[in-house]
């Protein structure tokens, strides 16, 4: 959607192929909705089209959007009714809204939401809330995950259409997730609802409840989340096997550790399911508030080097949650990998927190609050890539590495084994497999000999070097051929070779303009080392079918 | 709703700071006179780099270890810290998609 909006001429006609004709049914249904002389904000109005609708059943409305090239092609558009004075198209945007407290009949909004991250949803909602009239209404249109049967199916085209979205280099929407959980706590009730292709795109009516008078509307808290158990010990197998690939967020917001009260310290973390549970955990016997930062199911470090934890999602989880009226503290402590993210000096003048970084790793937090050092000792803050990091390390990119890259080869080599017939080779893929899973055992356990150069090329040369001794030893013992290890010794070391490559990212201590640099000459090497195999590969098939080796 | 899509690396007058320690090849720096001492850096570095000098004042020990993160330099107080920010993270793959946007992510002659 954002890529249409760069052009407003044909945002209308793009947008109603894109929902296939759905979004006009959609803006019908909220015109259904409307009675006359009301006043009406639109947030999110686009080209204008339904607000200019809704001034000609006789109402008031502000339009508001944050692309001014969109508000001036309204105007532009609309000039003759806006007139009359009823219409007003300007600059502006869910996070101030540029209307009186409770002066509001009604806020329509439609497919903005889907654009919004959890807690900005929750913004939106507040903010509503607080424009509105007691007995006010909010229109909202988005899409939605569908129910039941429908479900599967359209995840199989969401996955589709974000692989289509991702070699276009386009960001896409989010889905509008854990809304309906929002809708209560905040002060709404759901009136009517209307869906159209199975629930995918949803209109629904929300009605203002709770309003005792008050200036702000209650907070809405996600339900405390289990940490002990089989089932998080699963969860955390589920972070470890899917690593680098799948995001696992839990809901963003305030959780509890122990029993907090308005003394206990505020700790605030990334919302990756492993970094809570393990945070959670090591903070056992300790009364704390946990806020979860929105950093789209990614852990800290990375999140901190991309831009999901930054200052923009500090700032968001601040307004957005209560975590200023449960404690009197008035400090967070970050953790210290998310200062790459981060930035103090550039956090408001009005910032109601101060900003302090705590150790790197959780299982120091404990020491960290009762000592609170002004140095933290080296133990606390230097992020050392030990044994159990890399073994974890291992595992996690041994499943990335068959997951996205040896799938489709394993896949069709099998197949076409299958189609010549040869059960003997099915045992020689067997093997590789091995191999992969024991190259990945050796870079992660043999990691730091490869200390005398910071150079990742060379270090897979050592590992390459290394696995050939070793993995040929281990094949010998099966094969005690020579022409088996002259067919194969290739394919030993661009497995080792490669893995090395590909694990750069789990050692914390890569440089990105390192391993830029190195990037050319390795896909040279690669691609050279792939051609050497693929050769290999075919005289292995030949001999196994002639029955030579086996 | 778009957000303002500004490329990194067409930013303002940093431009020349960074290009000429990119020629000098040389990836962090504390500039002397505006280091207060704080030690902030040092709690942050996760290497350990920024060590306190003889005067009192903090200097990258190691600048050969910094894998840029940019903790230390988002976070001084007195943006005492130059370096050059590289857009990544130590990912191979992340590497990869880098060289393919290349011609594309960077709209300034």
């Amino acid at each position: 959607m954002r890529k249409l909006e760069e052009e407003p001429e044909t945002y209308d006609s793009k947008f109603t192929s894109l929902t296939k004709g759905v979004n006009v049914n959609v803006h019908s249904w909220v015109l259904d909705q409307i009675q006359s002389d009301q006043s009406i904000l639109e947030i999110g109005s686009g080209t204008g089209s339904l607000a200019s609708k809704m001034v000609s059943k006789g109402n008031i409305v502000v339009a508001i959007d944050n692309n001014i090239e969109m508000i001036n092609y309204a105007k532009q558009k609309y000039s003759d009714t806006l007139e009359n004075g009823t219409l007003l198209y300007r600059l502006g945007s869910f996070t101030d809204l540029p209307v009186e407290k409770r002066s509001l009949d009604l806020i329509v909004s439609t497919f903005l939401l889907s654009e919004l991250r959890p807690l900005e949803q929750q913004i939106f909602l507040r903010n509503a809330w607080k424009a509105l009239k007691p007995d006010g209404r909010l229109i909202l249109a988005a899409e939605f995950i569908p129910s039941g049967f429908w479900k599967v199916s359209f995840k199989i085209k969401r996955w589709w259409f974000k692989k289509k979205l991702r070699r276009l280099r386009l960001k896409s929407t989010f889905l509008v997730k854990w809304f309906f959980n929002y809708i209560e706590p905040i002060g709404f009730k759901i009136g009517n609802q209307k869906k159209w292709k199975h629930g995918s795109i949803q209109a629904i009516e929300l009605l203002k409840i709770n309003d005792n008078g008050e200036e702000e509307p209650d907070y809405y808290r996600p339900k405390t989340k289990k940490f002990k158990g089989l089932v998080s010990q699963l969860r955390i197998y589920r972070c470890l096997f899917t690593g680098q690939i799948d995001r696992v967020p839990i809901e963003p917001g305030i959780y509890q550790s122990g029993n907090p009260s308005s003394k206990s310290p505020i700790i605030v973390t990334a919302n990756y399911d492993y970094t809570y549970i393990k945070l959670m955990r090591d903070l056992q016997g300790i009364d704390a508030w946990v806020l979860c930062l929105d950093s789209n199911g990614i852990n800290v470090w990375c999140a901190a080097r991309g831009d999901d934890f930054g200052n923009k999602q500090l700032l968001e989880a601040i307004e957005s949650t209560d975590v200023q009226v449960v404690s009197e503290k008035k400090t967070l402590i970050l953790p210290q990998l998310s200062a790459g993210g981060v930035a103090k000096p550039q956090l408001p003048e009005k910032f109601p927190f101060k900003v302090k970084f705590g150790p790197v790793w959780s299982k120091d937090l404990k020491q960290f609050l009762s000592e609170r050092p002004i140095r933290k000792p080296d133990s606390m803050k230097l992020a050392k890539f030990t044994f159990s990091h890399r073994v974890r390390a291992g595992i996690t990119h041994t499943t990335f590495l068959f997951r996205k890259i040896f799938l489709i080869p394993i896949i069709a080599i099998l197949l076409s084994f299958i189609a010549l017939n040869n059960v003997a080779i099915i045992w020689w893929l067997g093997e590789l497999v091995i191999w992969i899973i024991l190259s990945n055992v050796i870079i992660s356990i043999f990691f730091p000999l490869s200390k005398f150069t910071r150079k990742f090329i060379v270090k897979a040369v050592f590992f390459g070097c290394f696995s050939i001794f070793f993995i040929g030893a281990i094949s010998w013992i099966f094969h005690s051929s020579y022409l088996y290890l002259l067919l194969n010794f290739a394919i030993y070391f661009w497995i080792t070779f490669f893995s090395t490559m590909s694990f750069s990212g789990y050692t914390m201590s890569t440089s990105p303009k390192e391993i830029q640099a190195e990037y050319p000459v390795f896909r040279k090497i690669n691609l050279t080392l792939i051609i050497l195999v693929v050769i290999l590969l075919g005289i292995n098939i030949i001999f196994f079918i002639l029955n030579i080796i086996n | 709703m778009t957000e303002s899509n500004k490329n990194s690396c067409c930013s303002d007058g940093t431009d020349t700071v960074q290009n000429i320690l990119s020629v000098l090849d040389i990836r962090i720096l504390i500039n002397e006179p505006l280091c207060t001492g704080c030690g902030l850096c040092g709690e942050l570095c996760p290497f350990g780099l920024p060590k306190p000098s003889d005067n009192g004042k903090y200097e990258i020990k190691n600048p050969e270890l910094c894998t840029e993160c940019s903790a230390c330099q988002r976070n001084c107080p007195t943006s005492a810290i130059i370096m050059r920010e590289h857009v990544g993270c130590g990912c191979l793959w992340n590497a990869r998609q880098q060289a393919k946007s290349k011609g594309n992510s960077c709209n300034c002659s």
